[in-house]
């Protein structure tokens, strides 16, 4: 165990091991289904409660992203995409604000670990050549030779720099903060810490935005026709 | 303004103190160790874990399956039932718009209508009136009229009845007068031809 971050198996199911952090992943899919299930369990055409500040919150991730994207149809298929990356981040990353986390067994806040971050651009690396091929055929790889040929090796370099910024910058954020938490924590156990936490809930946020923001930005960049 | 400022400190030291509460919890989480937390050794997680990066892609892809399920798929099917609501509405009222219009109209007409008739009766009925009168004064002067001449008539009746009579008792005073004054009885004869005579004479002096 390294300090505050279990980088282990917890358990196996068959031959198949369990890291902390996949339990953290199981509770905040569980949380979010749940949230999920109940606010559109009884769906009224005026909403209250838990259904208006859900349907709120989905309306203001599809709006946030059909500006973002500048392409309507582009916005209709992937903001559920972007919606669930963002919900799935932000979650993670606050996981690590609760007491316990890191400390108690199962309860690592995913995003801390790079293994996680990197299968998330790798989704987003996906969906963008989905996109592309969606929305202009095998055409979509003449971006690799635009705008010259000889570009070639730098349109290659871009394809892996993207998802690589985006599993690094997310994972350094998060699990940087974690660690001037436990830092300080080690030395001074009591109120310091709280405000470096106090910035942690505006870093998840924006780590979280960060993430959507430039995924969107890279499936419009490929959906786009000048592109 | 002293009073949003005194709530703003509260706010504060409440956060400070559910962070200090917080921190302290996760400072007293492991038990195990002498210090609070154990001390750091900065090491970073090895990248590479196939497992972890496993199970993050299936539990990814099963919040989305289970967002589509119970979060975009109910919002999207409630969204689209509202606008069809709100559009039928909107058609409805634009229908029934159109039709308080339309009955406006026809309103608007038949009161337009209705001050025609009701001046048309008040024309009818003062010239009904005014007929009425008319006939009544004419035949009021007829009767006027007739009823003049009855009484010329019979004021010329009286009239010739009158001269008749007098006619008569001037005969008979004729008659007595001369008498007395011949003595003797004169013939019928001669007594009517004078008494004729007389009368006449005394007629066109009387008349």
């Amino acid at each position: 165990m390294m300090f505050g971050m279990w980088d282990s198996t917890y358990f196996h199911i068959g031959p198949i091991p369990v890291d902390h952090l996949v339990v953290t992943q199981w509770a905040i899919v569980l949380v979010v289904a749940l949230i999920a299930f109940f606010a559109t369990r009884n769906m009224q055409t005026v909403p209250r409660g838990l259904q208006n500040v859900f349907e709120w919150a989905l309306e203001w991730c599809h709006d946030f992203f059909t500006q973002l994207m500048d392409n309507k149809d582009v916005a209709k298929r992937f903001a559920p995409l972007l919606t669930c990356f963002f919900i799935f981040i932000l979650f993670s990353n606050y996981s690590g604000l609760i007491p316990g986390a890191a400390v108690v067994a199962g309860f690592q806040p995913p995003t801390s670990n790079w293994n996680v971050t990197i299968i998330m651009a790798c989704i987003t690396v996906f969906a963008v050549h989905i996109s592309g091929f969606q929305q202009k055929g095998f055409h979509h790889l003449g971006h690799f030779l635009s705008p010259t040929p000889m570009m070639l090796p730098l349109n290659i370099l871009e394809e892996i720099t993207h998802p690589l910024s985006l599993t690094v910058r997310l994972f350094g954020n998060v699990f940087g903060e974690e660690m001037v938490v436990a830092f300080l924590l080690y030395m001074v156990p009591f109120v310091i810490p709280a405000a470096i936490m106090g910035l942690g809930v505006l870093l998840g946020a924006i780590q979280a935005i960060v993430f959507t923001i430039l995924s969107a930005n890279y499936i419009a960049t490929a959906t786009n026709e000048g592109h | 303004m002293k009073r949003n400022r005194k709530n703003a400190l509260i706010l504060i030291l409440t956060v400070i103190m559910v962070m200090g509460f917080a921190t302290f919890c996760m400072a007293s989480g492991d038990a195990e160790v002498v210090s609070a937390v154990p001390a750091p050794d900065g090491a970073t997680p090895d990248f590479g874990n196939w497992h972890v990066m496993g199970w993050s892609a299936v539990n990814f892809l099963i919040l989305l399956a289970l967002l589509y399920k119970f979060g975009f798929g109910p919002v999207n099917a409630m969204m689209e039932q509202r606008t069809n609501t709100i559009e039928s509405s909107l058609k409805h009222a634009e229908e029934v718009r159109v039709e308080v219009d339309q009955l406006m109209k026809e309103t608007q007409a038949n009161l337009a209508e209705s001050r025609k008739e009701a001046q048309e009766i008040l024309a009818r009925a003062n010239k009904a009136a005014e007929e009425t009168k008319t006939e009544i004064v004419n035949k009021a002067q007829e009767e006027v009229s007739v009823m003049k001449a009855r009484a010329l008539n019979e004021i010329e009746a009286a009239t010739q009845q009158a001269r008749l009579e007098l006619k008569d008792a001037s005969v008979s005073l004729a008659i007595m007068a001369a008498e007395k004054v011949l003595g003797r009885a004169i013939t019928e004869e001669d007594q009517r031809q004078m008494v004729k005579n007389f009368v006449d004479e005394a007629g066109d002096l009387l008349c």
